[in-house]
């Protein structure tokens, strides 16, 4: 595999102020690749460094193996990007802001700019101050996807799209993958991620907590177990198994919580009468939310000491 | 809807960008950038050309004949040496290049500087702020080449108005002035003078630029103007001399090129100094962060001023900063220029001939005595104060800009208090401003031993005028838009200083002069108060703010 972004121990910090630290990441050739964590945990930060409009205070960046701050402009030519916020100029029309950016890159194939804006429908012809903030949302998106870039860097894009248009752009997303190209893309909403990338990294406090496949950070999962029996539940059956946890009895009704494989639950169930049976797959977020929730609630007496 | 838009790095049919839109137009950062400043450079050679040819007649008709013309050569040798380095070496002052030269040149110049400091501090920093920078940065080439574009747009226009203002010179010397009395200009000597204030320009300019990846557009803009204005006086008064041995002015006192005296290695070592401040601009660009600015911090303000409970405490919170600025900025000048009037006035007064000279050229003003030279700088600083009041409407107006009034809005506060409550804010630091800069005035006043109780309260015609121009903006606002409010007192306080400073010598009919608002304040400081002056000023205050008001409820919120 080829890395498109490596990162090796990549810090910033902003005077007192936090902004990474020690990121080490891996973004390989042709994959969809999350950035996830809260607000203000360094993702902007990162994206920032890797376009060397900030430099980090140690560590490297590489971009296409080319050190972001050595040759910034070689990586350019070969991206698109999308800040996380952005105003554009406002006496502008969308059409005139988007031909703009499409010349900074040499120019733009004005069939394919209209086959993005027909299909984010947008309209071309408004100032840019009177577009809503989707629609601004769709100028950033369009001008980000029209050069045909090799890497898409997209800090938040889905801010303010409505769900027709993340389905658009999700599609055009698993168009430019499908075709060679490579998306780097941060968001704070699990589900986002969970929809569309290959694999997530997860930074909280400017350094990564995980980095894996969105499969596998599923597969980490708490699963809930319901199961329904003919008579009184075998409770200590369950209770022996590895990784279960949170057993409850409600009539003839076991829940059960199971941290890891299912494989023994369901092994015990087939062996028992089980009358029904339910286990649910825990979203991304759930998933989320009971790992790195846990965490931060956990640390959060440590911090008041 | 088109299924599969293409794949990515297979250039289809890409769109080739025509030369004429790479140097006007989105084919490049510097054809954009020219592309925007295309009102700035209509407003600027059209200020330069047409003031030009504007005193190219006025002075064919204030001073006509050959005895008028010797009168004003008189002025030679006898001139205070404050004035003489404030204004430059009054050369060939009975001549037309001689006149302008000495009487506006250094207004000229400081004009121009002034837009080259607005230009050059927000070009990059502007954008930076405002996050456009971010997708422009990360096109395919380096921070360095799009500071140069930036730069180039910038120096293009500027040649381009200083390329109108030479040829404004040769044109009016040849229209309106008299070959005999030696007042045709030379094309050398017009491109001379354009230089001059070019590179007056550009060195302030440069100054900004550099300043302005580290102290943001505001710091930088703000630190370059005030140390244009601090060097321009360093060169008339005793206590700053030393200063004086960075400033351009200073360096340039031997080129004053409308006369055919030249000092081209001068002109040459300002153009250099400027070259390092863009240089230093363009290096500081490309290795700093971008848009991560140290700014200027202002000392804590009191929280009874910054307070959140009420709407007009709140607006005056987001004034008070700038209304500092702009009234510090003033005081400064003020007790410079007030300390300097005593001796300028007393030396004036010893000599009747000169005195009279001076009366024609500054027509109205007894310059015979301190109060009249205050008069005579307090009728130059208007136009500041109304810019200043212009700034504390942008302000006002930037909550409808900025999106927070749909916020303000969505409490139980009306339209009409929304706007009153701000348009009271903004009076209060008219009020501020006002007053910082009477105490400096004062202060001035006092150590150069000249009648403080006049110089403190004739500085309240600053505050008069800027609260009228206030109200002008709130009422553009309310009634219209608020992102043209700010455009249009500006456009008022320019145009009032127009007419002011072109119907006289012109003649122009009275009633032409007297639609300057400038024009009927008297003089206060020589106890000259004009009541129908202030009245209007005040009417036009409290009026402007109850139209705004009404206007807000009437109109859609943007």
């Amino acid at each position: 595999m080829t890395a498109v972004i490596r990162t090796e121990k990549l810090t910033k910090s902003y005077g007192s102020h936090r902004g990474i630290i020690d990121v080490d990441l891996e973004v390989q050739l042709g994959e969809v690749f999350g950035f996830l964590g809260p607000n203000g945990s360094g993702k902007t930060t990162t994206i920032r460094i890797l376009l060397d409009l900030i430099r980090p205070t140690r560590g490297h960046a590489f971009v296409f193996d080319i050190e972001s701050s050595a040759n910034p402009a070689a990586i350019h030519q070969r991206i698109g990007y999308l800040p996380g916020e952005f105003t554009l100029y406002d006496r502008l029309t969308g059409g005139q802001t988007l031909e703009y950016f499409g010349n900074l890159r040499g120019g733009v194939d004005k069939a394919y700019q209209a086959q993005l804006i027909e299909r984010f429908d947008l309209d071309p012809s408004r100032r840019f101050r009177e577009y809503s903030k989707g629609n601004k949302q769709k100028v950033g998106l369009v001008a980000a996807l029209q050069n045909k870039p090799e890497l898409l860097l997209l800090d938040e894009p889905t801010s303010g799209l409505d769900p027709l248009v993340q389905q658009t752009f999700f599609t055009l997303l698993r168009e430019s993958v499908k075709d060679g190209g490579t998306v780097f893309l941060s968001s704070h909403i699990l589900s986002e991620v969970e929809r569309s990338c290959d694999r997530v990294a997860i930074i909280r406090e400017g350094r990564l907590v995980r980095v894996d496949r969105v499969d596998a950070l599923r597969d980490l999962a708490h699963h809930q177990v319901e199961m329904r029996f003919a008579g009184e539940p075998p409770v200590a059956e369950f209770k022996k198994l590895a990784g279960v946890s949170d057993v409850t009895v409600e009539n003839h009704l076991l829940r059960l919580r199971v941290l890891g494989p299912i494989t023994p639950v369901v092994q015990a169930a087939a062996r028992l009468s089980v009358t029904d049976f339910l286990s649910r797959e825990p979203s991304l977020e759930e998933t989320f939310l009971a790992q790195y929730g846990r965490e931060a609630a956990t640390e959060a007496p440590a911090e008041v000491k | 809807m088109a299924a599969g838009a293409g794949a990515p790095h297979i250039a289809a049919s890409i769109h080739r960008i025509s030369f004429r839109s790479r140097i006007y137009g989105f084919g490049s950062i510097y054809g954009k950038t020219v592309r925007d400043s295309r009102l700035s450079l209509i407003i600027a050679a059209g200020l330069l050309g047409g003031l030009t040819l504007a005193m190219a007649a006025g002075v064919s008709k204030v001073f006509p004949t050959p005895a008028d013309r010797l009168s004003i050569d008189a002025l030679i040798g006898s001139i205070p040496s404050s004035m003489v380095n404030l204004f430059g070496k009054p050369v060939g002052l009975g001549t037309l290049g001689g006149y302008f030269t000495w009487k506006y040149g250094a207004i000229f110049a400081m004009g121009t500087a002034l837009w080259s400091i607005m230009a050059l501090s927000g070009t990059l920093a502007g954008e930076a702020s405002r996050g456009s920078l971010d997708m422009v940065a990360s096109a395919p080439f380096g921070k360095r080449r799009i500071a140069l574009e930036k730069l180039a747009a910038h120096l293009t226009m500027l040649g381009l108005a200083l390329a109108v203002l030479a040829f404004a010179c040769v044109a009016g010397s040849r229209l309106f002035g008299d070959a005999a009395l030696g007042d045709t200009i030379a094309p050398l000597s017009a491109v001379g003078f354009a230089l001059w204030i070019g590179f007056i320009a550009l060195f302030f300019g440069g100054l900004a630029f550099a300043l302005a990846p580290i102290l943001g557009r505001s710091g930088s803009a703000g630190v370059a103007s005030a140390l244009m204005v601090l060097l321009w006086i360093a060169n008339g008064f005793d206590a700053l001399a030393p200063l004086a041995i960075v400033s351009p002015f200073h360096w340039l006192a031997g080129h004053i090129a409308l006369v055919g005296m030249y000092d081209w290695p001068a002109l040459a070592f300002t153009g250099v100094m400027a070259l390092v401040l863009l240089a230093i601009g363009v290096e500081a660009f490309a290795r700093r962060d971008l848009g991560v600015t140290a700014g200027l911090s202002m000392p804590g303000l009191p929280a009874i001023v910054l307070g959140v409970r009420g709407s007009t405490s709140r607006a005056f919170g987001e004034q008070l900063p700038r209304a500092m600025s702009w009234g510090i900025g003033l005081g400064l000048m003020g007790a410079l220029v007030a300390a300097l009037v005593g001796t300028m006035a007393s030396q004036l007064g010893k000599d009747p001939n000169l005195s009279s000279t001076f009366s024609a050229i500054f027509k109205g003003f007894n310059l015979t005595s301190a109060g009249g030279w205050l008069q005579l700088y307090v009728q130059l600083l208007l136009i500041a104060a109304g810019f200043g009041a212009a700034t504390f409407v942008s302000k006002w107006a930037s909550d409808e800009q900025d999106g927070r009034l749909e916020m303000i809005l969505a409490t139980p506060m009306a339209r009409a208090r929304w706007a009153v409550s701000g348009g009271i804010a903004a009076l209060l630091a008219a009020v501020l401003m006002t007053a910082l800069f009477a105490a400096g005035i004062g202060l001035g006043a006092a150590s150069g031993g000249v009648a403080v109780g006049d110089a403190i309260t004739g500085s309240a015609v600053l505050g008069l005028y800027a609260v009228a121009i206030v109200g002008i903006g709130v009422a553009v606002g309310g009634v219209w838009r608020t992102s043209i409010a700010a455009e249009i007192a500006a456009m008022v306080v320019l145009v009032t200083y127009l007419i002011d400073l072109v119907a006289p010598p012109l003649g122009l009919p009275d009633w032409v002069h007297q639609l300057a608002l400038t024009a009927h304040l008297g003089q206060p400081m020589v106890g000259r108060w004009d009541p129908v002056g202030i009245v209007a000023c005040l009417v036009i205050a409290v009026g402007g703010i109850a139209i705004g008001a009404w206007g807000m409820t009437r109109r859609d919120i943007v």
